[in-house]
């Protein structure tokens, strides 16, 4: 092999050292990639690509952003006087639902009844007020409501309505002509009534209530010769017995009796002293939720009951089954011991009951102290025994004409098959009721009267006490008040305004004091007029009648549910529909109530699975021959032989789209007894079928899990005698928490510092605990601070602050079937929850705890959410920034109070994409142009795919703030309040600044209650800026609330 | 002569004799030739669930978040199960190409591409369900922390959530990015090979004008490098934050320090599970048994092994955690995460996870295709369920009276069955049209490594020390 080399230039023979350096690198340049100078001078410069990446960037985003519809808002031409957009306008009127009649203030924006409150002038309910008070503004805007004068279901007008009545009225000879209608206690409506009666000597006016009290009205006629329901006082009362009365809820007059009830379940630990409930029913209620003893018997054993409790009295014995013996000697102990202070009321319709109950009132000297006739409660007046002599004209072909209103016999009336076969053949049937339902069907005039929102007028709610009544709006539709068109028919030309007036001036004496009058909306007496009353009744037959009653096997009880009530216009309420009854928690339907025990032995057992399985096994409920088939609801407290079923259901198609077609109407299980009276509760017998049926009920676990410490809850005893127990048990788990690490460094044990901290004043803790609890700086609340106080000893879980809380906050509804999917939206919820054995009906106690955003200083959902949609003000509210939420859920996922609400669907035309609203045919109307009018404009409709939840009303804190600012001074005490506050009857709910000292809230924290309060889940440091008062309960035992064998029952 | 040597205990990592050519041949024909009927079928099959997962999607977009059956007390159930499940059999790709990288382990040469294609196909999946869960999706991009004129408004960066975006982001992005430049060279391959003037464009085109010049290779290995060293971190943070979304939340039974290690786990199980799944399917259809053979399956499956015992600890410790933390709560959580209402579920998790991969200590048995296969599916049920039943901690929290139930609606399963036919969409497509095993790096490790070339080691393995060693210096 030649050894020649050749050389390729002239540096490899000479080499460089930079060469030699070249030819040891194999790759003679830097990577491109580094050489930033060329970068730098390239042609397309760096600001260049800025540019155009810029342009193009904006380009695309205006050709692809969507297009928004354009809304016109129109601005008045002319401005009304006194009406300033944005700027809410508030009239006092009276709520009227047949006789049950309210005080109210309703507030209207731009003409539009919004929201009712209740009158707190008013020396009879202080403000009080219900759910269906609430939820009544809703009713004005029902699409269902007729919308003219009809004759034969044609549209017609007035004049051809007038003509037509005229004619027929001309033409009916002595045929009477009844005009029937619930309750009504209008004294300028019972004189156009008179007049119409005046020029029609055949009319005949009769009232009947739907669910009738004509047993206790009969009974205080026989008693005490007046037939009326006296004005009770269970403020007076330290010992209340009810027999199967649910005036909490449903009974007479609940808004008065809750807010005096709720006077005697006000303690603190410097007064410890309870009023004592005693609870006798066949169902679970409302009431009896509230109870501090309950027991239970059959309906037909409330008699004997009774008599049991008057002989003891009178020291004598009764042998009574169950518990009841010893219940009969505790009750009359306690009745005897607080003679004067003591009332006990009942639910029966049962005239001899009532007298054996007015016998006892009389020998506890209830009469002047705890009820009285000298203003008796105008709230049911109605009269059995006229309805029936109406039958019976009706059935002998007697009668001349009828007149409807407000009532609607066709549906509710013991008589129902009989009007609805005799009434279309009558010369003239005339309906003024607000829709087209059962009763208007049959009648060949339909003459809408105005909604009492639209409506001039009055009431007498207690005799001696007015409220009067002005229209907040012009009337929606061509409908005329009830009253103006019997004057018009009895040829009286004079409006219905011109009528009251007239009226009212006459009584009062002029414009001045009818503006006045108008203006405060009450007429009262200064105090009541409390008087005694003779007892007269023949006692002895009365007690004899009342306990030899027919017992059942098995009984049933037809009441009311707390929304929905008697059915009416309530049953077509969206928001009532989907308010959870306060103790089943089930929505939109009527059930058969049953115990555990009851539905375990007919194979329709309650497990712990009922999140799991909604389908709910369906019964045959056989009454008096009529049958209906409804699904069955196992509820604890129920007594084993008894079972329960609401009115108000099963309502025909003209009482509207959240009425029409669910639920059975049970209305046809009442029977008139002996004496004429309808009967809410009769001998019954059920057998299960194989359907099954979905109930959505909006909670399913009915305990609290005895172990979890949600609610804190001490007999009386327990609480008078170490009221600091409480305090001592929240000190003594959170001083744990109470130090940070620099502490530590400094060897302090947790007693020791605790020692130190109590000698500085005791209540340092709490503070420790919130600025050490956490790894984060604390953030000081200067200023506002935002407190609410929720009493749990005074809540009576009505669920008027839900809808309240509906109402203001323009809270969907979602309908049932997204009830089902739990998709319901409440922003303010109350959770029942039962402590006992589910199978010892008597053993049950019931709690309530209202639950809503606890406003959380350190808020879980606050640093998940990836947008800071959810923040915290600087007044201490948990907000929300609708326009940013992107519906993660991430935000409820960690809540754990899971109050908050997502909007699943497009439940109000909310959002940006067309035809996606959701629709199931039943709360439909709640987007139709007419019901949306009810929405609060003060607060942002949420479109689909945000979070929502409380805002502490934020939109009235705002307002009252502004208020204060524009006037240059402090925003006093009690001048923002909360919708659910101002809603609670029995003002469980505190509300305020808790950085004033002088706050009614700091006060209660701080001072007056400290040794109650507790928060929900405080000790996993979300400090809460809602607080809860333990509940305590004037009993000797606790139930506790032990879910185990639940759970094993589960797994066997 | 360069001695390249591995020991000869170690099995041969290529069979069948191969030469550098056979290699591209066998990598390369699929690919030329035409898509067979099988693939056909796999591929409309594939499509068709993807459209039916884009009409549950715009059904749910359109409607809103309501058609699912989510409620008020569970917020997230399938949709984020799914999400989590996807990610987490995203992790194998880049643990095999990084982790593995570092710790040399020569297998998985012959599995990574497939592993790789499969975490981006995962991890695609996996973002589908983080946007589509928003109830105004058309609003996501409020995440990003754009410059606005709103304050400027940025998102809260405190939120798990927000960190997710930018994890996987960032790991898709790294991913792809390494996936894509372990691609170049193979695809100058298939453009040099191409007999179309279509296929040299697009193979052209994919190939960014690789020329094969050692300037290229130098700036490839160079990229494989950093991207390398990027993505390592990377397998482990992921997981991790995605961990956090649950474990820096309050709800009992998510709110767990154990979740990181846990859930990096988890993943590591559930994707390799995931790639046998796939692999035993694709050496059988592209007759790719040389390349990836019983031993590579053999090594993922001891993989799996590890990770599901780590994972059966990691259940076992959240269950004394939770009784000897003495936190009511927590106990309650677990308490009914075991014997609640979703018993099933955590028994099924259990079964599939824990106690099944164990049979994999004998091995027999992980050498059997037929029982990998069956175990790869049982261990990706297991670990959906191991995210439903986490997830599911929210069905009963802390007040009773919110307790609530949830069963998914054909919708949430629609995007599931979606989400599947993006994925295998984006497979099929991948092993028609993609080499599936990485020919550059088979090449590095044939000589090494293949069964011929070992073979011919068994002369120096006989061979005296003494002799061995100055036959060597002899020849430097």
């Amino acid at each position: 092999m030649s050894k020649k080399q050749y050389w390729k230039g002239l540096e490899e023979i000479q080499p460089s050292a930079a060469y030699q350096e070249s030819v040891a690198n194999e790759f003679k340049e830097d990577l491109p990639s580094f050489d930033l100078g060329s970068l730098a001078e390239a042609n397309t410069s760096r600001r260049d690509f800025l540019k155009y990446l810029g342009f193009s960037t904006v380009a695309a985003t205006i050709a692809a952003s969507c297009e928004m519809p354009v809304r016109n808002a129109i601005p008045y031409a002319i401005k009304p006087e006194n009406v300033t957009p944005g700027v809410p306008l508030n009239y006092a009127s009276t709520y009227v639902d047949a006789g049950e009649s309210v005080p109210v203030v309703v507030k209207t924006r731009e003409g539009r009844p919004i929201k009712i409150e209740g009158n707190a002038d008013s020396t009879l309910t202080h403000g009080a007020t219900t759910a269906r008070i609430q939820g009544s503004v809703l009713n004005l805007y029902d699409a269902t409501r007729l919308k003219y004068p009809t004759i034969s279901g044609k549209e017609s007008t007035w004049e051809a309505v007038d003509k037509m009545v005229a004619d027929a009225l001309n033409t009916m000879g002595a045929a009477p002509l009844y005009i029937i209608t619930s309750t009504q206690n209008s004294v300028s409506g019972a004189a156009a009534v008179a007049q119409f009666a005046a020029k029609h000597p055949n009319a005949r006016h009769i009232m009947y209530d739907a669910v009738s009290y004509s047993g206790l009205l009969d009974a205080n006629q026989a008693s005490f010769g007046t037939r009326a329901i006296p004005a009770y006082r269970f403020d007076n009362a330290k010992v209340i017995v009810s027999l199967g009365a649910d005036f909490l809820g449903t009974w007479i007059s609940p808004e008065i009796y809750a807010k005096q009830y709720s006077r005697g379940r006000k303690l603190s630990a410097k007064n410890a002293s309870l009023s004592k409930h005693y609870q006798i029913e066949g169902m679970m209620s409302l009431t009896g939720g509230s109870a501090d003893e309950r027991y239970t018997c059959k309906p037909s054993a409330y008699g004997a009951v009774a008599s049991a409790i008057l002989s003891a009295l009178n020291g004598g014995s009764a042998q009574l089954p169950g518990n009841l013996n010893e219940a009969v000697k505790k009750i009359a102990a306690s009745l005897q011991a607080n003679k004067g202070a003591a009332l006990v009321v009942c639910g029966s319709n049962d005239k001899n009951v009532q007298i054996v109950v007015n016998a006892i009132n009389n020998a506890i000297g209830a009469l002047g102290t705890t009820m009285t006739f000298a203003a008796t409660n105008n709230t049911k007046k109605g009269n059995d025994n006229d309805m029936n002599a109406f039958a019976e004209a009706l059935k002998s072909g007697s009668v001349g004409g009828v007149m409807f209103y407000d009532c609607n016999p066709a549906y509710d009336s013991v008589h129902a098959k009989l009007i609805r076969e005799k009434v279309g053949s009558l010369a003239l049937s005339v309906s003024f009721n607000d829709r087209n339902d059962e009763t208007t069907q049959l009648c060949k005039v339909a003459a809408p009267s105005h909604h009492w929102l639209e409506s001039w007028g009055d009431a007498e709610p207690h005799t001696g006490y007015y409220s009067l009544m002005q229209p907040t709006i012009n009337p929606l539709f061509k409908t005329r008040s009830w009253h103006e068109s019997l004057l018009k028919w009895s040829g009286d030309d004079t409006t219905h305004y011109d009528f009251v007036k007239n009226y009212w001036m006459g009584k009062l004496g002029g414009q001045a004091a009818f503006d006045t009058a108008i203006q405060k909306g009450i007429i009262e007496p200064e105090v009541m007029p409390m008087s005694g009353a003779s007892f007269g009744a023949n006692v002895a037959d009365a007690v004899a009648k009342a306990s030899a009653m027919t017992a059942g096997k098995m009984e049933v009880v037809v009441y009311e549910k707390v929304g929905i009530g008697r059915g009416g216009a309530w049953s077509d309420n969206p928001w009532l529909q989907e308010m959870p009854d306060p103790i089943s928690k089930c929505t939109w339907d009527n059930y058969i109530l049953m115990s555990p025990n009851t539905a375990k032995a007919n194979g329709a057992e309650h497990t712990d699975l009922n999140e799991v399985e909604r389908a709910k096994k369906v019964f045959t409920l056989k009454v008096n021959g009529n049958e209906v088939k409804l699904p069955v609801l196992v509820l604890p407290g129920m007594h084993d032989e008894v079972i329960a079923v609401a009115v108000g259901y099963g309502r025909d198609k003209g009482a509207g789209k959240a009425a029409a077609d669910t639920g059975k109407n049970v209305y046809t299980l009442v029977a008139n007894n002996a004496d004429g009276h309808a009967m809410y509760s009769s001998v019954a017998e059920i057998s299960a079928t194989t359907e099954t049926y979905e109930l959505a009920i909006t909670q399913t676990h009915h305990s609290f899990e005895a172990k979890r410490p949600i609610i804190h809850e001490f007999t009386l005893e327990e609480f008078a005698k170490n009221p600091m127990a409480l305090y001592n048990e929240r000190k003594e788990e959170l001083e744990h928490f109470t130090h940070g690490p620099e502490d530590q460094g400094m060897g302090h044990i947790a007693g020791k510092h605790a020692d130190a901290n109590e000698s500085a004043g005791g209540e340092d803790w709490q503070e420790a605990f919130r600025e050490n609890g956490t790894l984060y700086p604390n953030h000081e609340a200067l200023g506002l601070k935002w407190g609410m106080s929720i009493d749990l000893n005074s809540c009576i879980g009505c669920g008027a602050c839900t809808i309240a809380c509906q109402a203001e906050n323009n809270v969907s509804v979602v309908g049932k079937k997204q009830v089902l999917l739990a998709h319901d939206m409440h922003w303010l919820r109350i959770d029942r929850y039962f402590a006992g054995d589910p199978s010892k009906p008597d053993s049950i106690q019931t709690i309530f705890q209202p639950m809503l955003c606890q406003h959380c200083d350190n808020a879980p959902c606050e640093n998940v959410c990836p947008v800071n949609a959810t923040n915290h003000s600087s007044e201490g509210i948990n907000q929300m920034a609708y326009n940013r939420c992107i519906g993660t859920r991430y935000c409820a996922n960690n809540c754990p109070y899971k109050v908050r609400r997502f909007n699943w669907r497009d439940w109000n035309e909310a959002d940006c994409f067309d035809d996606n609203v959701y629709t199931d045919g039943r709360r439909d109307d709640m987007n139709n142009d007419i019901t949306r009018m009810v929405l609060n404009p003060d607060v942002t409709v949420r479109s689909r795919g945000v979070m929502e939840k409380c805002s502490f009303c934020v939109q009235r804190l705002q307002g009252a703030k502004a208020s204060a600012k524009k006037e240059g001074r402090v925003l006093a005490d009690g001048e923002a309040r909360t919708a659910c506050q101002q809603s609670c009857p029995t003002e469980a709910i505190v509300f305020g600044n808790v950085n004033d000292t002088q706050s009614q809230i700091f006060k209660l924290r701080y001072e007056e209650q400290k040794e109650r309060v507790f928060h929900v889940l405080e000790e996993i440091h979300t400090l809460p800026n809602i607080n809860y008062l333990s509940r305590i309960r004037n009993t000797e035992v606790l139930q506790s609330a032990n879910p185990e064998h639940a759970e094993a029952e589960k797994h066997a | 002569m360069h001695l390249k040597y591995e020991s000869i205990i170690r099995e041969p990592l290529v069979n069948g004799s191969k030469t550098y050519h056979q290699v591209t041949e066998d990598i390369c024909t699929p690919i030329e030739n035409k898509p067979t009927r099988l693939w056909y079928i796999g591929f409309l099959l594939s499509v068709s669930l993807l459209a039916f997962g884009a009409f549950s999607v715009g059904w749910e977009v359109y409607w809103g978040t309501g058609v699912w059956n989510l409620n008020k007390t569970i917020g997230w159930g399938w949709d984020i199960t799914n999400f989590v499940w996807w990610v987490g059999i995203g992790h194998a790709g880049t643990l095999i190409s990084a982790i593995l990288l570092l710790f040399r382990q020569g297998w998985r040469t012959g599995v990574n591409r497939a592993a790789e294609a499969m975490t981006i196909f995962a991890v695609m999946c996996a973002g589908q369900f983080p946007i589509w869960h928003m109830g105004r999706v058309w609003d996501a991009f409020f995440v990003l922390p754009y410059g606005n004129t709103r304050g400027p408004l940025w998102p809260n960066f405190i939120s798990p959530l927000l960190w997710d975006v930018f994890a996987i982001s960032t790991y898709f992005t790294v991913s792809l990015l390494f996936w894509y430049s372990g691609l170049i060279p193979d695809f100058a391959t298939l453009r040099d090979r191409a007999k179309t003037k279509f296929r040299k464009m697009a193979y052209g085109v994919a190939s960014f004008g690789w020329a094969g010049s050692a300037k290229h290779w130098q700036r490839h290995e160079m990229l494989s490098l950093v991207l390398a060293g990027l993505s390592t971190p990377l397998v482990l943070s992921v997981h991790t934050i995605v961990s956090f979304d649950f474990a820096t939340s309050i709800v009992p039974g998510w709110h767990t320090t154990i979740f990181p290690p846990y859930f990096v786990a988890g993943a590591v199980f559930s994707g390799f599970a995931m790639v046998q799944t796939l692999l035993v399917i694709t050496r059988k259809v592209l007759n790719l048994q040389d390349y990836i053979t019983i031993g590579h399956i053999e090594a993922m499956n001891k993989v799996i092994v590890l990770t599901g015992s780590i994972v059966g600890v990691a259940y076992l410790t959240e269950l004394f955690i939770a009784y000897y933390s003495g936190v009511l709560w927590e106990q309650e959580a677990f308490r009914l995460r075991v014997m609640g209402p979703y018993w099933w579920a955590y028994w099924a998790m259990m079964t599939c996870n824990v106690v099944s991969p164990q049979l994999f200590w004998f091995k027999k048995l992980r050498r059997n295709i037929w029982f990998t296969f069956f175990m790869s599916i049982i261990v990706n049920i297991g670990m959906w369920f191991e995210r439903f039943v986490i997830i599911m901690a929210l069905h009963r929290d802390y007040l009773p009276s919110s307790w609530s139930y949830y069963t998914p609606s054909w919708t949430e399963v629609g995007f599931y069955l979606g989400s599947f036919g993006l994925f295998f969409t984006c497979f099929f497509l991948f092993a028609k049209y993609f080499p599936v095993i990485a020919i550059a790096e088979i090449k590095f490790i044939l000589k090494t490594s293949g069964d011929n070339y070992k073979n011919e080691m068994q002369s120096i393995e006989t061979a005296d020390t003494n002799h061995f060693i100055e036959e060597q210096s002899h020849h430097h």
